[in-house]
């Protein structure tokens, strides 16, 4: 007996550094060993569709302002200020890291990626290191766009730099 | 207490060479905390004065050969293994756009340049840190507000951080160093370190790594571990940071002669001074 074991994950991005993900594994006996590049386009094909069908529920959203109260730091939840205590990625890093994303058209869902890719969680979960860092990737994926600047890529969004 | 030099020939406008007191008062660094306790008068040239040196070549190796290792600890935390050759011309690279940037006088260039690849290589040789192992920051600008203390808030850079919170910091010596002597000597730069890393993630470091390439004729890489930074660093580190606040306030730029003059940049200026 021949198994042909597929997988199809996909990661969603959501308003307000939100993202959800969903995944549908199966495994299933190869009927036609001569044809496994047709066998598994037509599991990839089922398997996209469950997927995206699933994903078009996005379930509870958090809305603006979300987790706020008065004088609240505002980035992540409370649990995601819970766990790196006062460390948490600071409000100017937030503003910062949307300002290129707006000024970019970016895909917020990518750009959640690179966070998940570089550190292991989204944006909110971020430490001031952590996002320190990856505020440096977006300036090297997102060079100015214009003429204005000193020339090290960091265009109108310019980071104060290291001066130490 | 004289605040400077009597005369200076060579001198540019404030901005670019030269920074304000209340600037310099406004943050504080391992490095300037370093060059004051050094040599006040030398801070003064460094910081104040407006005085623009050209760039050592010692200097400018140091800096291409820290570019091509950030490319390498770039590289693998986007888990991409770059081959001799990729570091190589990161290397060449890197020399190629410093030197554009800040031009250098160099006796000779070809020379220089060989010896900060042959530090390369025998660091990428010797290095203790695996080819796969991915980073937890590289590179990373990061700062500390120690107002609750009194004092203005800290800024660095942190090299690299390596899993498990291990701060690493590369130099480039003439010399081979004594283990012990590196540790204090660097007491300073790298209690701020730890600090900065535990103020920008909730966490105490593991401990922290100087690792120094040394420009001896077979290229060496020594490598002197610290454990985290205790109390008592912390406190000498803020009486230091007291000092250079008061010291800047009061313009008390003394000079302080010692074997360090002998590498001075600013030599000729301070037999001047009076």
């Amino acid at each position: 007996m021949v198994k042909l074991i597929a997988n199809y994950a996909k990661r969603l991005g959501l308003p307000g550094y939100s993202s959800h993900q969903f995944s549908v594994s199966v495994e299933t006996e190869l009927q036609n060993v001569t044809d496994v590049a047709g066998e598994s386009a037509r599991l990839y094909e089922s398997l996209q569709k469950a997927v995206d069908d699933q994903m078009q529920q996005t379930g509870f959203v958090p809305p603006d302002g979300y987790g706020m109260k008065e004088g609240e730091h505002r980035n992540g939840t409370p649990g995601e200020r819970q766990q790196n205590g006062d460390a948490g990625i600071s409000d100017k890093q937030l503003d910062l890291i949307n300002r290129i994303v707006r000024e970019n058209n970016a895909n917020k869902s990518e750009i959640e990626n690179i966070a998940v890719e570089m550190f292991g969680g989204g944006v909110r979960t971020l430490n001031r290191m952590q996002a320190s860092n990856f505020i440096d990737e977006l300036f090297a994926k997102y060079p100015r766009r214009n003429g204005s600047g000193n020339g090290n890529g960091r265009g109108n969004y310019q980071r104060q730099a290291a001066r130490t | 207490m004289n605040s400077g030099p009597a005369e200076e020939s060579i001198t540019v406008p404030p901005g670019d060479g030269g920074r304000s007191i209340d600037d310099l008062l406004r943050t504080v660094s391992a490095s300037r905390l370093t060059t004051f306790h050094q040599c006040r008068l030398r801070f003064w040239y460094r910081y104040l004065s407006g005085i623009v040196k050209p760039k050592p070549a010692a200097l400018h190796l140091g800096s291409s050969v820290h570019e091509t290792l950030k490319f390498w600890n770039r590289a693998r935390w986007h888990r991409r293994s770059p081959s001799l050759r990729d570091l190589h011309d990161a290397f060449s690279g890197a020399w190629f756009e410093l030197l554009k940037a800040d031009p250098v006088a160099f006796e000779d260039e070809d020379g220089e340049k060989q010896t900060g690849w042959k530090l390369l290589e025998t660091y990428f040789r010797e290095s203790p840190i695996p080819g796969d192992e991915r980073p937890e920051a590289v590179e990373v600008a990061v700062e500390a507000d120690l107002t609750a203390h009194g004092l203005p808030k800290l800024v660095g850079v942190l090299d690299l951080v390596r899993p498990g919170g291990r701060i690493v910091d590369f130099k480039t010596s003439g010399k081979t160093p004594d283990a012990e002597q590196v540790a204090h000597t660097t007491e300073g730069q790298t209690t701020g370190y730890a600090l900065l890393y535990r103020e920008a993630t909730g966490h105490t470091e593991s401990g922290i790594e100087i690792h120094t390439l040394v420009k001896t004729k077979a290229p060496k890489l020594i490598i002197t571990a610290t454990p985290p930074a205790t109390d008592t660093q912390v406190t000498r580190l803020f009486r230091g940071i007291e000092s250079y606040v008061k010291g800047l306030e009061r313009e008390d730029f003394v000079p302080s002669p010692g074997l360090q003059c002998a590498s001075c940049e600013h030599f000729n200026e301070c037999r001047r001074w009076s």
